[in-house]
């Protein structure tokens, strides 16, 4: 007991209390006026509000989007790499360097570095699409609410790769020669061996990782507040930002509170999915 | 065909493996390779279109300019060092002995209580940060480097506990049952004999929360003003007062990104062992 409590009072104090708290809040009508916080209950109202908000329709839509993208594109990618880094020829540790370096990089540093690359007058990107003839006119890549939600979409893609594509990898590393000895023995040749023993055998760390970037994509902040603040015209507002910029710009904490509680009910659900994935079972049964 | 072909490809796979992994080269190496030309590079030779990559024109002197004029940047790594080392350090104290007990002592609902520590790790910042904010502000406690390390241990006491636990749970019991027969305590066990033999994972979990200390970024958002801002926080403003001096701008982000990935690249080892395992493993 000695062992745990004091890591439990101190999760209990800056996680359970504000969980709890964040439920409660999402039931009051808080403003924020002068450093002095006034709180009064007002029951669904928040909700009633969210619900008829046009606002928080869009960014809900703008978050499916950019989820449901995010997910499929990294799993794909990140696939891909540790397949490519499975192989004899990708074992060199050059490369898992390689990975490792994005995904140290702090977030809002890629942000900066991708709003330079993206920049409208002097952005490499522009450059570069431009004397390969891919472009006639320098654009404004994150000017239009389309593009700009999709360059969001490719900068975070690239900053979530490496480490699912490690996650992965592990899953590769983990898969017995002997099954593909015998997959060979039995006349099986590259994609059978693929499809039959390698796919199979990392099934459970696929889904892990298709839900735990789930997860993440619905809290990625810091590269819409450096590149886009939402904008133009909300197309880059994700729920997350929305919550944020209701709460501490406007200062209206308790509907804040309801719009983070929708991404908590969401996140909540995926998370159950995730410990069902990872519970320990008996030996021997099938995941 | 041979096993070694099957496994290693005729010369058409390995053509494409060649081109993948070139394309991947490209795609991870590029982007960071921009920010450090950029970052060494004159104004003027860098709005060029295109850039002018002749030797001449590389210098120091966004380093320098960054450094000397921003009193920000310099406060910004001091504090984040205090932030990140108190988090890591506490998340440590607390956290070893609560995955050991988790992992190996008769805890009631062990399994329960991990899953539900992981569980709590899930969810958007958001959802924990407005109340604390509130209760923070009530406090008087906002811009203080301590408070905002004590909010890091919601997630940094986390991560600690799931990689640590993971790897108690792998070491074979026999050598806490021989000392147990020794007659010594619980205590002693988990100091002189669990402990010294956890120096890489304890590694891992003391590089994985650094790092995610130190590239944190909405939480001192909301909680710091001036005083205690972090280095994110400073690169994020450069990024707005700073937005035509492209070469410092970037400089500033290089220095403020090397610290934390020379330790990934030094730790690369013990940190991707560390989260595939703790990831993976319930």
């Amino acid at each position: 007991m000695v062992f745990v409590a004091p890591a439990m009072i101190v999760l209990a104090a800056i996680l359970g209390f504000p969980i709890v708290d964040s439920i409660l809040l999402a039931l009051q009508h808080v403003q924020l006026t002068g450093g002095a916080v006034s709180q009064s209950w007002v029951g669904l109202e928040n909700f009633q509000r969210l619900f008829a908000d046009p606002v928080f329709w869009k960014a809900a839509l703008n978050t499916s989007y950019f989820s449901v993208m995010e997910v499929i594109l990294v799993t794909l990618i990140s696939l891909g790499v540790a397949l490519l880094l499975n192989h004899p020829m990708g074992k060199s540790g050059f490369f898992r360097i390689l990975l490792i370096i994005p995904w140290a990089i702090a977030p809002v540093a890629n942000a900066v570095l991708w709003k330079w690359i993206l920049n409208a007058n002097y952005g490499v990107l522009n450059g570069i699409l431009k004397s390969l003839g891919i472009i006639d006119y320098y654009q404004v890549w994150l000017g239009t609410p389309f593009s700009a939600l999709n360059f969001l979409l490719i900068v975070d893609v690239w900053k979530s790769v490496p480490f699912v594509a490690l996650l992965m990898l592990a899953g590769l590393q983990r898969v017995p020669q002997s099954l593909y000895r015998a997959a060979y023995m039995d006349g099986a040749g590259p994609l059978q061996s693929f499809l039959h023993v390698t796919l199979p055998t990392i099934r459970g760390v696929i889904a892990i990782a298709i839900v735990l970037q789930t997860i993440w994509s619905l809290r990625v902040f810091d590269l819409v507040f450096v590149l886009t603040r939402g904008g133009p015209a909300d197309a880059t507002a994700l729920l997350n930002f929305l919550a944020y910029r209701v709460t501490f710009n406007f200062l209206d904490l308790g509907y804040g509170s309801a719009i983070a509680n929708v991404i908590f009910a969401v996140t909540f659900i995926l998370a159950g999915l995730y410990v069902w994935l990872l519970w320990p079972r008996q030996p021997g049964a099938s995941r | 065909m041979s096993f070694a072909r099957l496994q290693h490809g005729g010369p058409f796979r390995q053509t494409m493996i060649l081109v993948g992994l070139a394309v991947f080269v490209v795609w991870s190496a590029g982007p960071v390779l921009w920010l450090v030309i950029s970052s060494l590079l004159q104004q003027k030779a860098l709005i060029q279109q295109p850039p002018d990559l002749s030797p001449a024109n590389f210098t120091l002197t966004n380093f320098t300019t960054v450094v000397g004029a921003a009193a920000a940047l310099g406060r910004g790594i001091f504090n984040s060092l205090v932030v990140s080392l108190f988090s890591t350090a506490v998340a440590l104290a607390l956290g070893a002995p609560a995955a050991y007990a988790l992992a190996r002592l008769p805890v009631p609902r062990a399994n329960g209580i991990a899953f539900l520590i992981l569980a709590t790790q899930m969810l958007p910042g958001i959802a924990i940060a407005i109340p604390l904010f509130i209760l923070i502000s009530k406090l008087g406690l906002i811009d203080n480097v301590l408070s905002l390390g004590v909010v890091y241990l919601s997630f940094n006491l986390p991560i600690v506990i799931w990689i640590l636990r993971g790897f108690f749970t792998s070491i074979p019991v026999g050598l806490e049952k021989a000392a147990a027969v020794d007659g010594v305590g619980i205590f002693a066990t988990f100091w002189y004999i669990v402990l010294p033999i956890s120096i890489p994972p304890l590694t891992a979990a003391a590089v994985f929360a650094f790092v995610e200390a130190w590239n944190e970024f909405f939480f001192a958002l909301i909680l710091t003003r001036q005083h205690a801002q972090t280095v994110p926080l400073v690169i994020a403003q450069f990024a707005g007062q700073y937005q035509t001096v492209f070469g410092q701008m970037m400089a500033a982000a290089v220095i403020s990104v090397t610290p934390v990935i020379l330790l990934a690249i030094l730790f690369r080892n013990q940190i991707i062992r560390g989260f595939a395992d703790g990831m993976m493993k319930g």
